[in-house]
């Protein structure tokens, strides 16, 4: 019992290591004064009045949801079909393979940038949309490889084996039993494909098309003039519309949930 | 199966062809670019000349100043990287065994982070340790202190603030192994007779050990390969080799030197990446012996 | 640690087993749901910004950011628009050396049109590199209010022609906390306070740029910065300072922030920068050491831009009302000759306000001598920053 009260603790000071600098983020976009400092010189509301009545942020809001989103979905469709083939067949160069999968993360993204961009030059195409969502979908992929392939690691063939005798084929057996299993790893690799995205600068300055700003680049504007609060408002609205839907909808699921499987009782034990 | 085994398997190969053409298309191919053009020559700034010459790659041999930001580099890495895993074990642990209902929540919250800029959570520890930060601002409060304390922009703000970037890549790669785990198998081990900390230390810790190395893989890359951070947070002496080839390429716009040192990180880090894999696959053939 | 009781263990397993799943697939489904709603909603008003500007000439502008990029959208685009409907894109870079890379690497100026340029020595880059426009003068009747000094030094590296309009200039001089120096002591010392060992771990510089430290070396180690003759001495003054040093800092932004936050109490620091600093009531001072850095910025028109509505736009942005708004904005003077045009006082207290508009007492960095030696001591500061 100590050891399990010893770790909830070490969890807690983990947790409070992690969000110590979102508080201040949160706390320090009610300042009142030009700059994010303590002590707080006075509670004031203007720096979220500023942000809201900046369109170019909203707009950049948008594209890098979009962005995310749709990079979220290649890589992962990628990653997982990868993953698949490198944890549930046994073939030469399989240890070459899984390297050669990570490899971009090896590559420092200002070189990835440029490598890119040069390449580019050579087959005459110009920056994009495109661009951008393809790059950073490499850059995703390593991270979905990752997470998803020590996930399946740990499923055990077994059942996949024992819907294959049932008479399912490779097919069948995927979609019902494999994927169910791997889902929550498919989720986690998704998200982080999604979070890459939406917090990559570095590359996303070299590819952007002119005039399309992401949410990181659209900081970094902002923070060659000044360091104010008005960031640390955008980091408030981020915070709360990132963890506030989920918990909100975790919420309401629960309560439909709740609901529901009380008319279904055998959905529990699934 | 043993059947199928037998002959030539194209499935693996049809699973991995999306990946493996995309990344020869967007990483092999330009890199095999950057490699060529590690021989150029460059002339003045930002004006390059095909050329074959050895001239970067002596350079970088010879130097000293490589050796030193290579050693700092690798040096930092490791520091940052056994720190994430020490700290990062237990919560990754804890989410994973815990009884708590809304487990989602505790992960949702590791994520959380990542949706405000990377450049803002990093700057923010200049609001917690620097002159207006919280704690002298706090400790000033009190009376504890006259006057503020120096923290900030030291190697050691530089190590806190990767394992704040990079500790949930961590948790998480950890987390998703432990997850995987048959959870009736450290109870088993204890039925046995195994006391709870050799139930983990058998069984658990050996299983969760590919999300461990995987997590530990990334980080020690991810942070060898940052230049930002020791930029924000650091002083005159806190560097990467990541450092180096922004300079070359950005700052002095000579990009055949940049793209040698890019190799030779790419290299050296490869390395890194083969040890590792050459440990983690032995380790994967012998669990499934188990 | 102890041994657990291992019948409450098991519980507690089987428990996490059974609700943490079911959880975690109502949450994903509804996540699932989330998305597609985000992703639609985007999709929709993607395409509805994408219709919304299909009229008119697009015109790419990069610039520094901030208020400087708010004070050019205010005052100048968004009446460019109205009165042309052709649209300003305006964005950010971190630094021109950025857009020469991207430029570089994709091999043509496409979707680069007009760039804030500073200093002459980037001027000359820029057109020696074959980036440049000739522009059409009588197109920007504004342009006869701009001082002839400020202009002069661009004639000399296009005679004849001009691919940029000057728009505002400044100087980096040194700032100090007064609360911990005092103005006589500070002026005293000049440049070399820098080097004071007594402000040990409370000096600043600036890392970003190898010829600015240059130049404080060679004022240090009393020589003419336009006519370096021992680079020697000048790095070994460099080294120095930075053992003294806390923090190199690499944008205005940071500058500020340390400033403000009292990490640093002396620094070089850009004059627009401080004035904002005293205009928001810290005690920081300001003094130019003599042979202090002054600079020019102008709006540089790219090769292969659509030069009608490039001039129009340089044309409205020259306009007295716009450059005096964006001059007070961005806490920098405007170019435009103050003989000629009359100043508010929001212009004329700007740090480094000339009101002869000869601007004989300021001191440029001549760009032939300082782009010669770039190749071979740009790169000593890259090493020295790193202790090399």
């Amino acid at each position: 019992m100590r050891a399990w009260t010893l770790i909830r603790f070490y969890t807690v000071f983990v947790y409070i290591f992690m969000f110590a600098p979102i508080a201040v983020v949160l706390i320090l976009a009610f300042n009142k004064a030009e700059f994010a400092s303590f002590p707080m010189t006075g509670f004031s509301l203007r720096w979220f009045e500023r942000l809201f009545n900046d369109p170019t942020i909203m707009r950049a809001f948008r594209t890098s949801l979009t962005l995310g989103l749709m990079v979220s979905a290649i890589s992962t469709t990628l990653g997982v079909m990868a993953s698949i083939a490198l944890v549930r067949y046994e073939f030469r160069g399989k240890d070459l393979m899984t390297t050669f999968l990570i490899s971009p993360v090896l590559v420092p993204e200002t070189v990835m940038a440029v490598g890119l961009l040069i390449f580019l030059r050579y087959l005459h195409m110009p920056r994009s949309f495109g661009l951008l969502l393809l790059g950073h979908s490499i850059l995703a992929l390593p991270f979905v490889v990752l997470v998803v392939q020590a996930r399946l690691v740990g499923i055990k063939r077994e059942y996949e084996e024992a819907a294959r005798s049932l008479g399912a084929n490779p097919l069948q057996t995927f979609f019902s039993v494999t994927l169910p299993l791997l889902l929550p790893a498919v989720f986690a690799g998704a998200l982080f494909a999604f979070t890459i995205s939406f917090d990559n600068i570095t590359a996303t300055l070299f590819w952007r098309p002119s005039g399309m700003e992401t949410v990181p680049t659209q900081i970094f504007g902002m923070l060659r003039n000044s360091i104010s609060p008005e960031i640390n408002a955008l980091g408030f609205v981020m915070i709360s519309v990132t963890a506030g839907v989920p918990l909100l909808a975790g919420g309401l699921a629960r309560y439909f949930g709740r609901k529901n499987r009380a008319r279904h009782p055998t959905r529990s034990l699934t | 199966m043993a059947l199928e085994v037998a002959k030539f398997d194209k499935r693996p190969w049809v699973l991995l062809s999306p990946a493996l053409v995309t990344i020869t298309a967007l990483v092999v191919i330009p890199m095999a670019f950057m490699l060529a053009y590690s021989f150029y020559l460059n002339v003045d700034l930002a004006v390059d000349k095909p050329a074959f010459q050895f001239g970067n790659w002596i350079e970088i041999a010879t130097d000293k100043y490589y050796y030193v930001a290579i050693w700092k580099t690798f040096r930092l890495s490791m520091i940052v990287t056994l720190l994430a895993a020490i700290l990062g074990y237990v919560p990754a642990y804890f989410i994973a065994m815990t009884r708590f209902r809304h487990k989602w929540m505790l992960l949702l919250l590791l994520i959380m982070p990542f949706w405000i800029s990377f450049i803002i959570r990093t700057l923010s520890w200049i609001h917690i340790l620097g002159h207006d930060g919280a704690i002298n601002s706090l400790l000033l409060y009190l009376g504890v202190i006259r006057h503020p304390m120096d923290m900030m922009y030291n190697q050691y703000t530089v190590i806190v603030g990767f394992i704040h970037v990079f500790l949930p890549y961590m948790i998480l790669n950890i987390y998703v192994s432990l997850d995987g785990i048959d959870r009736n198998l450290e109870p088993a081990a204890r039925t046995l007779g195994a006391t709870g900390w050799q139930a983990f230390r058998e069984v658990t810790l050996p299983l969760s050990l590919p999300g461990l190395g995987a997590g530990c893989l990334l980080v020690f890359v991810l942070t060898a390969g940052s230049y930002v951070t020791p930029l924000i947070l650091g002083g005159p002496n806190d560097f990467l080799f990541g450092n180096l080839i922004y300079d070359a390429i950005i700052t002095e716009l000579n990009w055949p030197m940049g793209a040698a040192l890019s190799i030779t990180l790419l290299v050296l880090l490869g390395v890194v990446v083969i040890v590792y894999s050459r440990l983690m696959g032995l380790r994967q053939l012998a669990k499934a012996f188990a | 640690m102890k041994k657990m009781d291992s019948t409450t263990r098991l519980e507690r397993l089987r428990e996490a087993m059974g609700n943490g799943d079911i959880d975690k697939r109502d949450f994903l489904r509804l996540l699932g749901c989330a998305g597609i709603t985000a992703g639609l909603s985007g999709g929709i008003m993607t395409s509805l910004a994408t219709q919304a500007r299909a009229a008119g000439t697009d015109l790419y502008f990069e610039g520094w950011g901030g208020v400087v990029s708010e004070a050019l959208r205010k005052y100048a685009f968004d009446p460019y628009t109205k009165a042309t409907g052709n649209k300003v894109i305006d964005s950010t870079f971190g630094g021109e050396k950025e857009v020469l890379t991207k430029i570089k690497a994709a091999g043509s100026t496409k979707g680069h049109n007009i760039l804030h340029s500073s200093g002459v020595d980037w001027y000359m880059r820029w057109t020696k590199g074959g980036y440049g426009v000739k522009l059409d003068m009588s197109k920007i009747p504004n342009f006869d209010n701009v001082m002839e000094s400020i202009v002069a030094p661009f004639k000399k590296i296009t005679p004849g022609y001009l691919s940029a309009v000057p728009y505002d200039y400044g100087t980096t001089g040194i700032a100090y906390n007064t609360k911990h120096i005092s103005k006589e002591e500070a002026e005293a010392q000049g440049a070399n306070i820098l080097l004071n060992p007594k402000y040990k771990g409370k000096i600043g510089g600036w890392g970003g740029d190898w010829a600015n430290r240059a130049w404080f070396g060679a004022l240090q180690s009393g020589q003419d910065p336009n006519n370096i003759t021992d680079w020697n001495a000048v790095w070994a003054k460099v080294r120095e300072m930075r053992g003294l040093v806390k923090k190199y800092w690499s944008s205005g932004a940071e500058l500020m922030d340390l400033l403000a936050s009292e990490e640093i109490w002396v620094t070089e620091a850009w004059s627009g920068r401080v004035a904002a600093l005293q205009a928001q009531g810290h005690p920081i001072g300001y003094f130019d050491p003599k042979n202090g850095l002054a600079w020019m910025e102008s709006m540089f028109v790219l090769k292969g831009s659509p030069m009608d509505e490039s001039e129009q736009l340089l044309n409205f942005m020259l306009a007295p009302d716009t450059a005096l708004a964006v001059a007070a904005g961005q806490k920098y003077p405007s170019s435009l000759d103050p003989t000629k045009v009359k100043m508010p006082e929001s212009v004329t207290s700007l740090p480094a306000f000339d009101p002869t508009g000869k601007l004989a007492s300021l001191v440029f960095r001549d760009p032939v001598k300082w782009n010669a030696v770039e190749k071979v001591q740009g790169r000593m500061w890259d090493r020295i920053k790193k202790g090399g």
